[in-house]
């Protein structure tokens, strides 16, 4: 039944890893809401008060006096998208360049798979793989409303920040996923990928900061993916359709460039 | 066109700055087995990745059952089973899950082929593939290749790693394809590999095909070692001078010699004396076959 196709396979291929890492980010998640009741006290507040303001920008950490800014900087702002992009990252790597240079490509694609059905396929596994691990992350939040205290942020918010943690993971699964089926190589895949990566964290927290800069924030899927602050004000619109525009610019840049070239031995 | 199962044209892949094929022209006939025999980094693999549109061609024509592989796609791949010179798939999955896969994406080979195939391989097809030998999983590979009962079948060094018991029952297999009607295209760098079963052989050497030759003829021309044992002592002038016939001794009422060519002079000879036994060792092809390696040396060297 899992094996019918390259998608349900490369979901079952990894269906061990995808629950591993389901389960570390939303304990990840789940710690640092768990943590709200103790930073609400004064003792707390106070300390993070003496923090110098471009610190804790640095951090994402905008708003630590109401629930849904704690939650949009602790578990939403840093670890958690961290960990889904090297999620994603990794899984785009592995899906064609992954696979090319471990030699497993050519037997597949001597079979009757056409490399756009295959290349759709296996991105399509990376996006249910990724909203597997971000829908089990939504429900532990929703499970710990009450007892973290932090009922005043509703479902409809914690669905929305979900949503754009998905168009974002997307994206970055997109960059890797895209440099790969144009290159074939791991290496210099990742390599990319995790530069784009720290470019777009300074981009969004850091570069700002210096007198002229502020644009840079614009450009950085970070900020297309809490710009606006979902957990407060609902699903945004330009941040997820610019993740879901370059996204897709990526998809089809990548998979014409597979169709285009030749698979490595 | 319509009876040939490959063809190429003028066929040139580069890559980089090296040449894989240089102007490759190859006919292979629908129905027959056919080895395309050359020395490692002469092209083989090269070929045989552009035929499944795995690589593009620089230059130059291919048409594979009557179509371009690449426009030919999907619609043409289904037709054809593959195996290659190194046969790797991931290791953390049962050949049983490894073939059901493939076998789907075929849109479906019956259970009972499979289980077929893999018993008369003697392969376990529900032990993780990591844990095999390198000959098992080329049994595995034999397998997918073969399931589908594909009506061109273009196998890459088909047979290494496997053991001469499986060895003949690959021949089996090759030669009930044939019987099938089935083309194969069988890649080799050593004769012997596709003596047993091909019915042409095309040598290839730097890129280019230097000949094609009938495996019947070759066996004609073949030098052998024939032995022939009388009722009684022989004089060896009667036959060291026969056409065809070098390094003749005779051993008491046992004559040994080398043939080369037709048998029908030395058999005549024979014949006026009481012959007790005869034997003749399959030809040794690999010699011929070398022959046109070192003739392909010497035209690069002149060239």
């Amino acid at each position: 039944m899992f094996l019918r196709n390259p998608f349900t396979k490369a979901l079952f291929d990894a269906r061990r890893s995808l629950l591993g890492w389901a389960l570390a980010v939303t304990a990840v998640g789940s710690m640092y809401a768990a943590f709200w009741p103790s930073v609400q006290s004064p003792e707390m507040q106070q300390a993070l008060a003496a923090y110098p303001k471009g610190v804790l920008e640095a951090f994402n950490y905008d708003d630590l006096t109401s629930a849904a800014g704690y939650l949009g900087s602790s578990v939403y702002g840093l670890l958690v998208p961290l960990l889904i992009v090297v999620f994603s990252v990794g899984a785009g790597t592995r899906a064609i360049a992954g696979d090319e240079e471990a030699g497993t490509l050519d037997l597949l694609l001597a079979h009757p798979v056409g490399r756009v059905r295959l290349a759709v396929q296996r991105y399509a596994a990376l996006l249910v793989a990724l909203a597997v691990i971000v829908t089990l992350l939504c429900l532990a939040m929703l499970a710990l409303r009450g007892p973290a205290q932090f009922d005043g942020v509703t479902a409809g918010e914690l669905a929305a920040i979900t949503l754009q943690l998905l168009l974002f993971g997307g994206f970055f699964g997109a960059l890797a996923f895209a440099v790969g089926a144009a290159t074939g190589r791991k290496g210099l895949t990742l390599g990319i990928s995790a530069g784009v990566a720290v470019l777009a964290y300074l981009a969004n927290g850091v570069i700002p900061q210096v007198d002229g800069l502020a644009w840079a924030r614009e450009v950085s899927p970070f900020h297309w993916y809490l710009g606006g602050d979902p957990l407060v004000n609902g699903v945004q619109l330009a941040g997820p359709l610019l993740l879901i525009a370059t996204t897709s610019a990526l998809l089809a840049t990548g998979t014409w460039a597979l169709t285009r070239r030749d698979v490595a031995t | 066109m319509a009876d040939l199962a490959i063809s190429t044209e003028k066929l040139v892949k580069t890559y980089g700055r090296n040449r894989g094929l240089a102007g490759l022209d190859l006919a292979v006939d629908t129905g027959e087995v056919y080895g395309f025999l050359g020395p490692n980094g002469a092209g083989k693999s090269t070929t045989i990745r552009l035929l499944l549109d795995l690589i593009r061609p620089t230059s130059g024509r291919v048409t594979v059952l009557g179509a371009d592989p690449r426009r030919g796609g999907v619609a043409l791949r289904r037709r054809i089973g593959y195996l290659a010179g190194d046969f790797v798939v991931d290791g953390r999955q049962t050949g049983q899950e490894l073939l059901g896969y493939l076998a789907n994406l075929r849109g479906g080979v019956p259970r009972r082929r499979i289980a077929e195939l893999a018993d008369r391989l003697d392969l376990d097809l529900s032990r993780k593939i990591k844990g095999l030998s390198k000959g098992n999983r080329q049994k595995i590979g034999v397998v997918q290749a073969f399931m589908h009962s594909p009506e061109l079948l273009i196998l890459d060094e088909p047979t290494s790693g496997l053991d001469p018991f499986l060895q003949q029952q690959f021949v089996a297999m090759v030669r009930a394809a044939r019987a099938a009607g089935q083309t194969v295209f069988m890649s080799s760098h050593v004769m012997s590999e596709v003596q047993q079963t091909a019915d042409r052989v095309g040598i290839i050497r730097d890129g280019r095909l230097l000949t094609v030759e009938r495996v019947e003829e070759l066996r004609e021309r073949a030098v052998r070692r024939v032995e022939i044992h009388f009722a009684e002592p022989v004089p060896l002038a009667e036959f060291s001078a026969l056409p065809g016939v070098s390094d003749a001794t005779v051993d008491g009422s046992t004559l040994r010699c080398r043939l080369d060519g037709r048998a029908d002079a030395l058999v005549k000879a024979a014949a006026r004396h009481t012959v007790v036994g005869l034997l003749s060792e399959e030809p040794d092809l690999e010699e011929l076959f070398f022959s046109y390696y070192s003739t392909g040396e010497a035209d690069r060297v002149s060239a």
